[in-house]
């Protein structure tokens, strides 16, 4: 009885309540699968990265808590930094070639014009070659006794002894560069025309009754606009460059004289060729807040300047 | 339709009845993708033979390191495991073997068991690994341009002038033909083929217990300077400076290399897969006289703790039989019981007995951290004999491997 009269009072409450509840819950339903999926693929293996970088962790046999002990030799570790140096001279460089031949080309398919469906798709096409694959073609290609390149050379007759042009640093870096802009730049391309496209086009207008050249047109109209894209293509270029592996190991093998070791092939030979997993992890671990930090900063020099917009 | 059920059922009774009665028991075992030739047949010829039966698996070279590893974190491991023999003592000092000390002496052969092998197996007294496959380094040479360039077909060269002499003779022919390949950019290849050279003059690139780098020798100097001096005198093709070791066979089989260090391994898959290539084998010599050779190869190596301990042992006495032992000689492994190669052999390629010779005297480096020191593409042995054998600072180059190599050996786990 008394439980009826306590319950009686609450009903449209309760139920409100319940209605709310019932309603985050079929949300939180709905993101669930997501969630999982990010639970299983990253948040896990990453707290068990993190727990093995404290390890000692080899291979075979036992592993033992060493604490910081992997960050400590980290820290001497000078061929980690020299790759890593490397790697950050890579992305400089790979990058602003990525953009140097992107943006031109962005500009050049994003007005209708005979053919130009033809010109997207044939500067797009490499982007959707894996890069192992793309890397195995170019590793023939670059090939000095049966390759293309330099036996071609010879046979025309431009130069009189064949050139291997992976046996020197300088060479063998362009050709590395050469071959991720052919790979990525049709990428770059098809996110810059995307922002390139909504750029509503009577503010160009305006700015040509005005009397704006073409170069003032793109300095204070275009780029601006274009802020939030090129974040993103800057973003996706810096830490897929950052990230580089396949091509350094598949082509050159970190040759010549190890003189291109990235720090992803550092990492992978600590971890897969010395067998030092826990070592290996810890270095993720550098890698990983290295590469956050730049992203973070990326995105506060490309952040909306107050005030527009 | 009940036609169908009937015979289902009578396929579901004689499956069943079939398990039952062989009561066998079937062992798994891994062998790298070298051994994809001789194994399948051993494996085959093995389980023809016996009612335990021997599940065989073929893996990648590069990656059976990292996948035994990860099973064995696993749960997962293979009973047993033929296993590059250098990879022996590093394996053993994890833990991660059975010890088979008392089953290997208690062979009536064991002393004539190839010694390399048998040392690399050994670790801290106790053995954990016994020979299974053979490969000894040698030098070959195309019979057919040594005639065109006015040499002597029949005579291989005995030591490294006459190496060097050869092989401008025969690059003197002109045209594709070059006198000399070797892997540039390849350790594992050089250390196959490169240090006999410098083991037949009286050096070592290690001490004999692998516990110091011994790379300042005149010995290693001096067959730094061969391999230099004919690639100044473009004796040796532009390709070689790069080569990981992917044309370390396939360039002589080409056939427009004259001389080229390789292994046993090349003489069966010349006379298979290149009948055309005339071709002959002698020993990597020394500086003025003498040869040596790497003695190469798996060993067998049981996983510590597997409960198929008998069908292993069974296994391993078959491949010890004169019956196993021809069946490896045939399809590219040398016999690896000295005291029956000869038999093995009796039947094949008169070639095989110079390599079978090189391997009875053949030497291994022993070390825990072998992969790092010299297989590692971009290890010290590895970065050290690319920039030696083209580079322009030879005595920076040894340096900096020899501090690099001892500081790898130091800093190794020790148990």
């Amino acid at each position: 009885m008394t439980s009826i009269a306590a319950a009686t009072p609450a009903p449209p409450r309760a139920r409100k309540l319940v209605g709310a509840g019932r309603r985050q819950w079929i949300g939180l339903l709905y993101v669930a699968p997501a969630v999982a999926l990010v639970v299983v693929f990253f948040l896990i293996p990453l707290g068990m990265t993190a727990w093995m970088s404290l390890h000692n962790w080899p291979l075979m046999g036992e592993h033992s808590f060493i604490g910081l002990g992997n960050y400590a030799a980290i820290l001497r570790d000078t061929r980690f930094w020299n790759a890593l140096k490397f790697t950050g001279y890579y992305t400089v460089i790979v990058t602003i070639a990525i953009f140097v031949v992107a943006f031109p080309l962005a500009l050049f398919v994003e007005r209708p014009r005979p053919l130009t469906n033809l010109y997207r798709t044939m500067f797009f096409m490499p982007a959707v070659v894996g890069f192992a694959s793309a890397s195995l073609l170019w590793s023939w290609l670059l090939n000095v006794d049966s390759g293309l390149f330099s036996p071609a050379a010879y046979d025309l007759g431009l130069i009189d002894r064949k050139f291997n042009l992976l046996a020197t640093f300088q060479p063998a870096f362009w050709s590395i560069i050469a071959m991720v802009v052919w790979k990525v730049a049709g990428f770059t391309m098809i996110i810059l025309m995307a922002g390139l496209q909504s750029i509503p086009q009577d503010l160009q207008e305006a700015a040509v009754i005005d009397g704006a050249g073409p170069f003032a047109r793109f300095r204070a109209i275009t780029l601006p606009l274009m802020r939030r894209t090129l974040a993103l293509a800057l973003i996706l270029s810096v830490a897929g460059s950052i990230l580089a592996f396949d091509q350094f190991y598949i082509i050159l093998r970190g040759g010549p004289r190890n003189q291109t070791l990235t720090a992803v092939y550092w990492i992978f030979n600590q971890s897969f060729v010395s067998f030092k997993l826990g070592y290996g992890a810890a270095l993720s671990m550098v890698l990983l807040v290295i590469l956050v930090a730049l992203s973070l900063v990326q995105l506060w020099l490309l952040r909306k300047p107050e005030g527009l917009d | 339709m009940r036609n169908l059920i009937a015979k289902l059922a009578l396929a579901a009774a004689v499956l069943g009845g079939g398990i039952s009665a062989a009561a066998a028991e079937t062992a798994n075992i891994w062998v790298r993708a070298d051994g994809s030739n001789f194994m399948p047949r051993i494996v085959d010829a093995y389980n023809k033979a016996h009612t335990n039966q021997i599940k065989l698996d073929i893996i990648p070279n590069a990656e059976i390191i990292p996948k035994y590893g990860a099973a064995a974190a696993g749960g997962t491991a293979p009973d047993a495991l033929s296993l590059d023999l250098i990879y022996t003592p590093s394996f053993a000092a994890a833990g991660q073997l059975e010890d088979i000390t008392d089953w290997a002496k208690s062979l009536p052969y064991f002393s004539s068991l190839s010694p390399a092998h048998v040392k690399t197996g050994t670790y801290k007294d106790h053995i954990y690994g016994l020979p299974f496959s053979a490969d000894a380094s040698v030098l070959i040479w195309n019979k057919k341009l040594f005639k065109q360039a006015g040499l002597d077909p029949e005579k291989g060269p005995t030591n490294w002038a006459e190496i060097a002499a050869d092989a401008e003779k025969v690059n003197a022919l002109g045209g594709n033909v070059k006198g000399f390949y070797f892997s540039g950019n390849c350790g594992g290849c050089n250390i196959f083929t490169f240090t006999p050279l410098i083991w037949a003059s009286g050096g070592d690139i290690l001490s004999e217990d692998g516990s110091k780098a011994t790379l300042d020798s005149p010995q290693l100097r001096g067959a730094i300077d061969l391999y230099r001096s004919m690639v100044k005198k473009d004796l040796v093709p532009a390709g070689a400076q790069t080569d990981t070791g992917a044309n370390f066979f396939a360039a002589f089989a080409a056939g427009n290399i004259g001389i080229s260090p390789s292994g046993a391994f090349a003489i069966g898959a010349l006379n298979t897969q290149y009948p055309d290539i005339d071709y002959g084998v002698t020993f990597l010599p020394g500086k003025d006289s003498g040869w040596s050779s790497f003695a190469g190869g798996d060993n067998f190596v049981v996983t510590k703790g597997t409960t198929k301990l008998a069908v292993v042992k069974e296994f391993l006495d078959f491949a010890y039989s004169l019956e196993g032992q021809t069946i490896l000689a045939k399809y590219g492994s040398l016999p690896v019981r000295g005291d029956i190669a000869k038999e093995a052999l009796k039947d094949l390629d008169p070639r095989y007995q110079i390599a079978a010779e090189a391997m009875a005297k053949g030497r291994t480096p022993y070390s825990v951290v072998f992969n790092d020191l010299i297989n590692s593409a971009n290890g010290p042995w590895t970065q050290m004999i690319n920039e030696v054998f083209f580079g322009d600072d030879v005595d920076g180059a040894i340096a900096n491997a020899q501090e690099t190599m001892q500081s790898i050996i130091d800093q190794a786990p020790q148990k």
